[in-house]
C-alpha cells in the first residue's frame, strides 16, 4: 500500500498550532504595552493634580 | 514589595526559557525523530500536538473547576483570576485542537467535519466556556461577577469529563489514544516506541506551556488590577 502525500495538511497544521499560540502571546504584550501607557498616564495626571 | 517583584518576574522568565526549549525540543523530535506514519504519511505528525493540546485544554478548565471551589471558600481575589485567565488559555489550546484535528480529518475521515461525539461534545465544552467569559462581561460588579463566574465554572465543568470519555462511551470514527476505543474509529494507529516517547515528551512540554501561559497572563492581569487601583485611588482624592 502506497502512503499518501499529505504535506500540504501537516504545514498547514503546524502553521495554525504555532501561528495562533503566538497571536495570543503578540496579545499580551500589547495588552500589557497599553496598561504601562495608562499607569504613566494615572501617576502624570495624579502629580499635576492640585493638592 | 519590590524584592517580592524581582523574584517572581525571575521565576517567570526561568519558566518563559525552560518552556521555549522544550517546545523546540518537541518541535525537532516530532520532525526530525518520529517516524513517519504508513498509513496516513505525514499529517499523522499533527497527533503530536494535537492531542496534548485537546488534552490541557480540558487540564485548564480542570484548574478553573478548582479554582472556582477554592475562590468560593476563600473569597480571594487571586483565584478568581486564576479561574477567569484559565479559561481564556484553555479556549485558545480548544481552538488549536478543533483546527488541527479538522486538517487532520480531511486526509483521514475524508472530511472537514463531522458531528461525531467527540467533535460534538468538544463544540458544546468550548461554547460553555465562551458563554463563562460572555458572563464575565456582563457583570460589572467584581465580587458579584467572580461569584456567578465560580459557580459557573464549577457547574460549567461537567462537560469535560463528558467530552474525555465521549470516545468510550458512544460509537464514534474518533480515535483512541490510550485504551481500547469504538470498533468504527478510523485514524487510529499503534504507536511504536520512538513514537511514544515524542507523544509523551510533547504531552509534558504542552503542559509545561500552559503553566508558562497561566503564570504570564497572571502577572498580566495583576497589572490591569494595579491600574484599576490606581485609577480608583486618583478619582477618589
Amino acid at each position: 500500500m502506497e502512503t499518501p502525500d499529505t504535506l500540504n495538511y501537516m504545514i498547514a497544521g503546524y502553521l495554525f498550532l504555532f501561528g495562533l499560540p503566538l497571536l495570543y502571546i503578540v496579545s499580551w504584550l500589547i495588552r500589557q504595552r497599553n496598561l504601562e501607557k495608562d499607569i504613566e498616564v494615572i501617576q502624570t495626571i495624579a502629580q499635576n493634580k492640585p493638592q | 514589595m519590590e524584592k517580592h517583584m524581582d523574584k517572581s518576574t525571575r521565576t517567570l522568565q526561568i519558566l518563559n526559557v525552560v518552556t521555549a526549549v522544550l517546545m523546540v525540543i518537541a518541535t525537532g523530535l516530532v520532525f526530525f525523530y518520529a517516524p513517519r506514519e504508513r498509513v496516513m504519511g505525514e499529517v499523522q505528525r499533527i497527533f503530536y500536538f494535537h492531542v496534548p493540546v485537546a488534552w490541557d485544554s480540558m487540564l485548564a478548565f480542570f484548574v478553573t473547576f478548582i479554582a472556582s471551589i477554592v475562590y468560593l471558600r476563600s473569597r480571594s481575589r487571586w483565584w478568581d483570576m486564576v479561574g477567569s485567565t484559565s479559561v481564556e488559555i484553555g479556549l485558545v489550546f480548544t481552538v488549536m485542537a478543533i483546527v488541527s484535528g479538522s486538517i487532520w480529518a480531511r486526509p483521514a475521515w475524508n472530511t472537514w467535519w463531522t458531528w461525531d461525539p467527540r467533535l460534538t461534545t468538544y463544540t458544546i465544552m468550548a461554547l460553555i466556556y465562551v458563554a463563562y467569559l460572555m458572563l464575565r462581561q456582563g457583570i460589572e460588579d467584581p465580587d458579584q461577577r467572580a461569584r456567578f463566574a465560580a459557580v459557573y465554572g464549577i457547574v460549567g465543568f461537567i462537560s469535560v469529563p463528558i467530552t474525555f470519555f465521549s470516545i468510550r462511551w458512544w460509537r464514534t470514527i474518533h480515535p483512541v489514544v490510550i485504551g481500547n476505543g469504538s470498533s468504527s474509529a478510523q485514524g487510529g494507529f499503534d504507536m511504536t516506541s520512538p513514537m511514544r516517547l515524542v507523544f509523551f515528551f510533547s504531552l509534558f512540554s504542552i503542559t509545561v506551556l500552559y503553566f508558562c501561559f497561566l503564570a504570564n497572563r497572571l502577572r498580566l492581569e495583576k497589572l490591569a488590577e494595579r491600574v484599576e487601583q490606581l485609577k480608583a485611588k486618583l478619582l477618589s482624592a
